[in-house]
């Protein structure tokens, strides 16, 4: 039974996918009346002109461009040209950086904070006022103080993943099941030990979901943060071929966003799934 | 193109500035652009200083020695010469300066044709030359790189020529002395419409319409301004000027968000590639030889390590010298096309880059002072930017024309620089011009900014 | 009742409660548990019953008073009280093994892991789990839950355990085995027992003692009831034994009637000299002076109710 669903929804998809594949193709035919033009000006000017090819590029040209560079995915043409794996790559390691900062942060003060009513009382005004901010809108600032645009990437990556992480660590922490909490008093458990052994386990579920939400808008944010400082990375990557009009790379770059976005989540979620305990 | 001549040439005069860049037209201009001979090299330019200071030592008349060049020949005379002066030995002495404190060296740039020759320096080995290993990095907008070179993450940069005088002055972001050792190019900029507007070439019909510039300190929002006024239109109230980065002109234009912009060019000429647009006058036009991109530095980079700066601005001097030739116009379109650099198809490049382009209404055009490159960072040029900040607002307040201008465009260094290496600097750092036919003197800035009828009220 | 091994001293309990004033839940409550003694406790929801074995596990402070065990005045909680959890309060993220095991290194800090798995192992086969060491538990029926429970509060050998209502949220069935247990390893291993229970068949099966507690807020410990069935009872012929339906009916009758009653119809009630019950054996004199305390029953006579 739910083979044949996973079956049957295998089929749809595909048919969804070449139904996508078909009109997309259809739409970016040359269709465009050509205007005549001399052929020295002609050989001046682009194929949409002179073709009437369409501005958008189709999936056959997206297609050829996507497996041109899986072909050499790792080239190193000069600090401005670096093959899609080069790019990927240190998007992915400005995420690492600025997420495992905000992990280091957001999990013991979210563990603080959760556990003294005092602190989580004191804290939430700034928190409910910090939490909100476009972490792009941080960029200006920590250029401005950090004076150093790989850093302030990764910055602003740290200060928009620990909202999620915190406030899930402070809900996980405060909510840990009072008679969990009572077990380990009987037992005379020290508070550093019931920590690791009682809160920890008990809140990671809700801490994993609050890191899984970050890792998403983490990645959301790189793409938008190296298209502001450039350099490297995948969202420079985007800048740089929008700088030539190339919408085919563009396209080939928001594919593999997507399927980088979705690698990390599903990674998170597995890690989800291992925390997870059934009650 | 005045400052890279040859000593040996009977027909030029050994002092201040040749004929050409004075000349009236372009004809002349072109002409005078054939007579004066390209130095291959630097080796060869630098023998030409040394000589040319023996033969003026020789033959301190310049008829006489024009003669004496005239009867024997250049070569001859060349080779005469040096039987009994040692030029070579004397060249290399001379060619040796300071060893640079810093040698790799980081320089930001936008991708347009305006930073051909910070751009090209890289591949064509400019930098090498100069002893400076130098990573040339391209940059999201004219905002960051002006961050990331207060930053020092970038040790000089390519800006927008007004740029390093707002800084200096503090508009826009804190006030941090920074310089200008040298423009990277003049000209190269154009009116662009969409192609719906093809019947509306008359500036008084643009009432109304959107614009976009690449930046509020640009040359290009002067010129348009200056522009748009001149034809009785105010810029501030009877059409939008909107700040977009170049790259999204031509999209923003296809998608019909502007009517039309003032772009650095290979952003014209992309947007009538792509179809988008037609080139409705170039900035030539209303401004032969205005300056457009600068080569910047902050004052603290040039005092810690003035010997790569010098370094540095020798490289740029030398790659501007060189894509002020025509002949390697071709060259230089293909080496700063890749990805790594300017990002742009060559036929673009190229019909900026040689002056032969299409014009998006069915024509070639041809335009060999489409673009032009030449260092000099004439203080005058410094005043009028001034005078326009002044005019649409920038600035209030008194301004210190002379001040400004001595203190960011470095006319003094450059020239001491262009001499050492066998240019031909001109005498003063300032010259007056026009601009669509209304003069222009360095003299009276306040008087010239009050004689605009359309301006800012400040 | 000179052995008091726990000494409930004139505890109170309150909470401030809104617009300034303070709730009462109960206060000068007095009370005493011999070694070795099986105490059950009977009242209604609200009465405190819970509050005084939180404060007897020390989970929980009294507003007022002291709590002695063993001579001396208890200050939060000690691995010599073990509490059984009404919910099981098991970790779900570990095994039957490892809750029993987490409650055994807690008191042995320094055995090796061998040591401790052994040791839980010990108390694992004793609920009778053996075979399920490696389940979690949501794989486990509420009664192994329970089990697992009780394996955790008697592998760290606690001097008393504390319960809290345990076998209210299970069947029947499965709660008629595990009291079999219970009352099997605290004869066995001579634990002094603290139980809340709402069943009075239950208190009746288990304990030695039985405390019945007013209504709250305001409650207050009414009376003693000293079990008079043997201490080797059966729960087959339990309700054979002559005194059975009086206790029952006692017992009941206080539940239904005389809890809410108590405290008006007996004002100079004596906290400290809570009258002792002893049911069959007229004539006994009860620790409290008065003669209208002094109560006695016979078989079928119970008002109201009968079996």
């Amino acid at each position: 039974m739910t083979s044949s669903l996973r079956l049957r929804a295998g089929i749809v998809s595909i048919a969804l996918l070449a139904a996508f594949l078909g009109i997309w193709h259809l739409a970016t035919r040359s269709t465009a009346p050509v205007a005549t033009m001399s052929p020295e000006y002609a050989k001046l000017m682009g194929l949409t002109a002179t073709q009437g090819k369409s501005a958008m590029p189709g999936p056959l040209d997206v297609g050829a461009k996507l497996w041109e560079h899986l072909k050499r995915p790792f080239y190193d043409n000069g600090p401005n040209d670096k093959g899609l794996g080069i790019q990927l790559g240190y998007s992915i390691a400005r995420v690492g950086m600025g997420y495992l900062l905000a992990v280091l942060v957001a999990i013991p003060l979210g563990f603080l904070i959760g556990m003294s009513p005092l602190l989580s009382k004191a804290l939430d005004p700034f928190i409910q006022v910090l939490k909100p901010i476009s972490p792009l809108a941080w960029m200006p600032l920590a250029l401005y103080t950090i004076k150093d645009s790989s850093i302030s990437a990764i910055f602003v990556i740290f200060i928009c993943s620990i909202w999620p992480m915190l406030l899930n660590t402070v809900f996980g922490v405060a909510s840990v099941r009072k008679e969990w909490i009572n077990v380990a008093r009987t037992l005379e458990v020290g508070t550093l030990r019931r920590a690791f052994t009682v809160i920890l386990p008990a809140a990671a579920p809700t801490i994993l979901t609050g890191m899984r939400i970050s890792i998403g808008i983490a990645w959301l944010v790189i793409v938008a943060a190296e298209m502001l400082v450039g350099g490297t990375g995948i969202g420079y990557f985007v800048w740089n071929e929008w700088n030539n009009l190339s919408i085919t790379n563009v396209i080939i770059a928001i594919l593999l966003i997507g399927v980088v976005g979705m690698l990390l989540d599903q990674i998170l979620a597995r890690f989800t799934r291992m925390v997870t305990f059934p009650e | 193109m005045s400052m890279f001549d040859n000593p040996f040439d009977p027909d030029r005069h050994l002092r201040a500035g040749c004929a050409c860049g004075q000349h009236q037209s372009a004809v002349e201009h072109e002409q005078a652009a054939l007579r004066c001979e390209p130095v291959e090299s630097e080796e060869k330019r630098y023998e030409g200083v040394v000589a040319s200071a023996v033969m003026r030592a020789m033959f301190p008349q310049d008829v006489a020695r024009r003669a004496f060049l005239k009867s024997v020949g250049a070569s001859t005379a060349l080779a005469a010469l040096s039987q009994f002066f040692p030029i070579k030995a004397a060249t290399e002495v001379f060619a040796q300066t300071g060893a640079p404190e810093k040698k790799d060296l980081k320089v930001g740039f936008i991708p347009i044709t305006c930073a051909t020759p910070i751009i090209m320096a890289a591949p064509l080995g400019f930098y090498a030359k100069h002893g400076l290993n130098v990573e040339v990095v391209k940059t999201a907008g004219w905002a960051v790189i002006r961050d990331k070179t207060i930053n020092k993450e970038y040790d000089a940069a390519h800006m927008l020529a007004p740029m390093p005088i707002a800084i200096s002055l503090g508009l826009g972001a804190n006030a941090i002395p920074f310089a200008v050792p040298a423009i990277e190019n003049i000209n190269g900029q154009g009116i662009v419409l969409a192609t719906k507007h093809k019947d509306k070439r008359d500036p008084k019909d643009w009432k109304g319409m959107k614009f976009a510039i690449p930046f509020d300190y640009s040359m290009h929002n002067y010129l348009l301004r200056y522009y748009l006024a001149e034809h009785g239109i105010d810029p501030d109230t009877d059409v939008q000027l909107r700040s977009v980065p170049p790259p999204e002109m031509v999209a923003n234009l296809r998608a019909d968000n502007i009517d039309g912009f003032l772009a650095p060019d290979n952003i014209c000429q992309r947007a009538i590639y792509d179809g988008v647009g037609f080139m409705h006058l170039l900035s030539k036009e209303i401004w032969d030889g205005h300056p457009c991109c600068s080569f910047a530095a902050s004052k603290e980079f040039i005092t810690t390590a003035p010997n790569s700066f010098a370094a540095l601005t020798r490289a740029i001097v030398d790659a501007t010298a060189y894509a002020s030739k025509a002949e390697n116009r071709k060259q230089i379109a293909e080496a700063i096309a890749p990805a790594n650099y300017i990002n742009a198809p060559v036929t673009v490049l190229e019909q900026v880059l040689t002056g032969t382009y299409a014009d998006g209404l069915g024509g070639v055009k041809t335009d060999a002072k489409r673009v032009d490159f030449d260092p000099f960072p004439w203080q005058s040029f410094a005043v009028w930017m001034l005078t326009q900040m002044k005019r649409w607002g920038q600035i209030k307040g008194d301004v210190d024309y002379k001040a400004v201008a001595e203190q960011v465009y470095l006319a003094t260094d450059t020239k001491k620089l262009m001499t050492e290496m066998g240019l031909t600097p001109p005498a003063t750092a300032y010259k007056s011009f026009a601009v669509m036919g209304k003069n222009f003197d360095p003299a009276k800035p306040e008087d010239y900014v009050a004689s605009f009828k359309i301006r800012k009220a400040s | 009742m000179t052995d008091k091994f726990i000494s409930i001293e004139g505890i109170a309990k309150r909470y401030p409660g809104a617009s300034g004033a303070t709730t009462t839940v109960f206060e000068n409550l007095w009370l005493s548990m011999a070694r070795g003694e099986f105490c059950c406790v009977i009242g209604h929801s609200g009465c405190g019953k819970t509050t005084v074995l939180n404060i007897l596990a020390g989970l929980d402070a009294p507003s007022e008073g002291t709590v002695i065990v063993d001579g001396q005045a208890i200050s939060g909680t000690s691995l010599d009280r073990a509490v059984i959890f009404q919910s099981h309060a098991l970790l779900p993220w570990r095994t039957v093994l490892g809750n029993v095991a987490y409650a055994v290194s807690s008191k042995w800090r320094r055995w090796d892991r061998a040591k401790v798995k052994a040791h839980a192992q010990t108390f694992i086969d004793l609920v009778g789990l053996s075979g399920s060491e490696h389940k979690r538990p949501s794989e486990l029926s509420g009664g192994m839950k329970q089990r697992v429970g009780i394996a955790r509060a008697l592998s760290i050998t606690p001097k008393m355990m504390l319960m809290d209502e345990p076998f209210s949220a299970l069947d029947a069935l499965t709660r008629g085995t595990l009291q079999d247990e219970v009352r099997r390893i605290c004869l066995e291993t001579g634990q002094t027992a603290f139980m809340i229970t709402h069943d009075v068949d239950e208190a009746i099966y288990l304990a030695d003692k039985i405390f019945l507690m007013t209504n709250g807020p305001g409650a207050v410990l009414a009376e003693v009831v000293e079990n008079p069935l043997p201490r080797d009872r059966g729960r087959t012929d339990l309700h054979r034994h002559p005194l059975y339906y009086a206790l029952r009916n006692h017992i009941i009758d206080f539940l239904v009637t005389r809890s809410k009653t108590f405290t008006a119809e007996k004002p100079d009630h004596d906290p400290r000299n809570v009258p002792v019950v002893q049911i069959g054996k007229p004539g006994l004199t009860i620790a409290s002076s008065g003669d209208e305390q002094r109560q006695t029953w016979t078989p079928g006579t119970s008002p109201g109710l009968t079996a």
